[in-house]
């Protein structure tokens, strides 16, 4: 499309949102130069985050995550299974993402969506690797039961940083997890339904105490998009298609690192870039802690 | 099991003829073109409309109307058991013909020759009524998209237990495997059927009572 003066000449009579089609990078880059990105936000600010805990009814933990349009919609079902051989007295977490087509205009059906099993893998990593659930806790009779816990995480609007929405998303579902009452009923373990507290005389839960999940480090993220020397955070998907170079930066409550992902892209990351989002990442999380807390405790009041 | 008590109350206290409650939002998904949330009760389904846009396999593109797609998936957590098959299996495909064909009939597809609609419905609760709250969820999303249409289209399903015709049934009563019936109903024009219908003596009674229902949807 010829040479830069074109497109300058062209800019001041063209209106604002063919430029943005026609001339993506160059109208990002008019922003990033006065240090602000096109949704008024200022480059190091996340959008507005909200929680809300207990979306779906019917699991037994549930969470609702919004970070600017990005939705998330989690949810945690448990069933009873037999441990294996290897770890006798461990349970076993299975956590599955799901992008179905009402996300993005990008996802067909019958074709899942490219991100969606790269972001299902980095979750089962990071959650694993944190260690914010302890497997030893889901075990219900030493080697004969234990607790399959299943996460399905479902994306209602793709909008960037899916990994960060899905990842809080997760976290504030294990958070709000009711585990079900269980009691042994002639060697099987049998579910017990809420209402039948009364008639318990021979069915006498076996986890009667222990209904919530103590978590450890909890795990939160910030993703950053690094373009020539700009760290701009928590991109939108306009943003993240146009500028390519991504880093996910997972940091625990207590700032200790538990993972840092570039998948390659056309930046290379000198050393104080990646502490830079590290920085940025540590403000969030304080951002982010306090957000979930609000929740937790907006729940518990009710 | 008695679905109907003496008093003629049901297992959740509704009257025969009373619905649930009824809950709608639209605009719920940023990027589609159209989107809606239409909660029944406990039964609820997240529709997204994307379109008229370009056809995306050539070979299906028709030069005098536009083209309607439709998929129905559930979520692996809205029914009491985890689902292990949310999509693909024959009830999601079914019922993704009927949302097809019971929109395709309403849009007036002849104006946007050529395109593309996409309509995607994604059931996040279910209990009873997943076909009606879905195709209730289609209507708002295409009209949130702006889609030229005959008219509404409004669903509600009937069936009949214990001797009595019931509205509205919630998973326990339709899984109770008496008769049941989905009416879906453009205002004025014309009506679409669909259901297992074992008598036809009790015919009368069920669109009554379906038409009773589409009056308050």
């Amino acid at each position: 499309m010829g040479l830069p003066n074109a497109s300058e000449d062209l800019s001041s009579e063209m209106e604002v949102d063919a430029f943005r089609r026609l001339f993506p990078l160059r109208y990002f880059e008019r922003h990033l130069a006065e240090s602000i990105r096109p949704d008024a936000r200022p480059l190091s600010r996340a959008r507005d985050t909200t929680i809300s805990m207990g979306a779906v009814a019917s699991a037994d933990g549930s969470a609702l995550a919004k970070i600017g349009s990005t939705t998330m919609l989690a949810a945690i079902k448990m069933e009873v299974m037999t441990p294996s051989l290897e770890s006798p007295d461990e349970g076993c977490v299975s956590i599955d993402f799901h992008m179905p087509p009402i996300c993005s205009p990008l996802v067909r059906p019958g074709r899942p969506a490219e991100a969606a099993p790269v972001v299902a893998k980095q979750l089962s990593d990071t959650i694993s690797s944190s260690g914010m659930i302890n497997l030893k806790e889901l075990s219900l009779v030493g080697g004969k039961a234990a607790w399959m816990v299943y996460l399905d995480i479902y994306c209602l609007d793709a909008d960037g940083a899916l990994f960060d929405a899905a990842l809080l998303s997760a976290v504030a579902a294990f958070s709000n997890l009711q585990i079900p009452t269980v009691s042994l009923d002639d060697g099987k373990i049998v579910m017990l339904p809420e209402e039948q507290k009364e008639e318990n005389s021979e069915k006498e839960p076996v986890n009667k105490e222990k209904r919530k999940l103590t978590l450890g480090g909890i795990p939160f993220s910030l993703t950053c998009i690094l373009h020539k020397n700009y760290i701009l955070a928590d991109p939108t998907s306009e943003e993240e298609s146009i500028m390519e170079t991504l880093v996910t930066v997972v940091l625990d409550s207590s700032n200790q690192l538990v993972s840092l992902y570039k998948p390659g892209g056309a930046v290379l990351a000198y050393t104080s870039a990646v502490q830079d989002c590290i920085a940025l990442t540590r403000q969030r999380v304080k951002e982010l802690h306090q957000i979930l807390e609000e929740a937790i405790s907006g729940m518990e009041i009710d | 099991m008695e679905f109907v008590s003496p008093e003629g109350l049901r297992l959740d206290g509704r009257r025969p003829t009373e619905m649930r409650q009824l809950r709608a939002e639209i605009g719920n998904v940023a990027k589609a073109d159209g989107s809606a949330v239409f909660e029944m009760g406990n039964t609820k389904v997240i529709a997204a409309v994307y379109g008229p846009r370009e056809v995306q396999n050539k070979s299906q593109q028709m030069s005098d109307q536009a083209l309607v797609r439709c998929e129905y998936s559930m979520a692996n957590f809205s029914t009491g058991d985890r689902m292990r098959k949310p999509k693909g299996d024959r009830r999601s495909t079914e019922i993704s013909l009927v949302i097809r064909q019971t929109m395709e009939a309403c849009i007036l597809t002849h104006l946007m020759p050529r395109s593309q609609i996409d309509i995607f419905v994604q059931v996040l609760q279910a209990d009873g009524g997943t076909r009606s709250a879905c195709i209730n969820a289609a209507t708002l999303a295409l009209q949130d998209a702006g889609i030229p249409m005959r008219d509404i289209v409004t669903s509600c399903s009937a069936g009949y237990l214990n001797s009595t015709p019931l509205l509205d049934l919630n998973y326990v009563e339709d899984s109770a495997g008496g008769p049941d019936v989905t009416v879906d109903k453009v205002i004025y024009v014309d009506f679409a059927l669909n259901g297992r219908v074992k008598a036809s003596v009790l015919w009368d009674l069920w669109l009554y009572f379906g038409s009773y229902g589409l009056k308050e949807t």
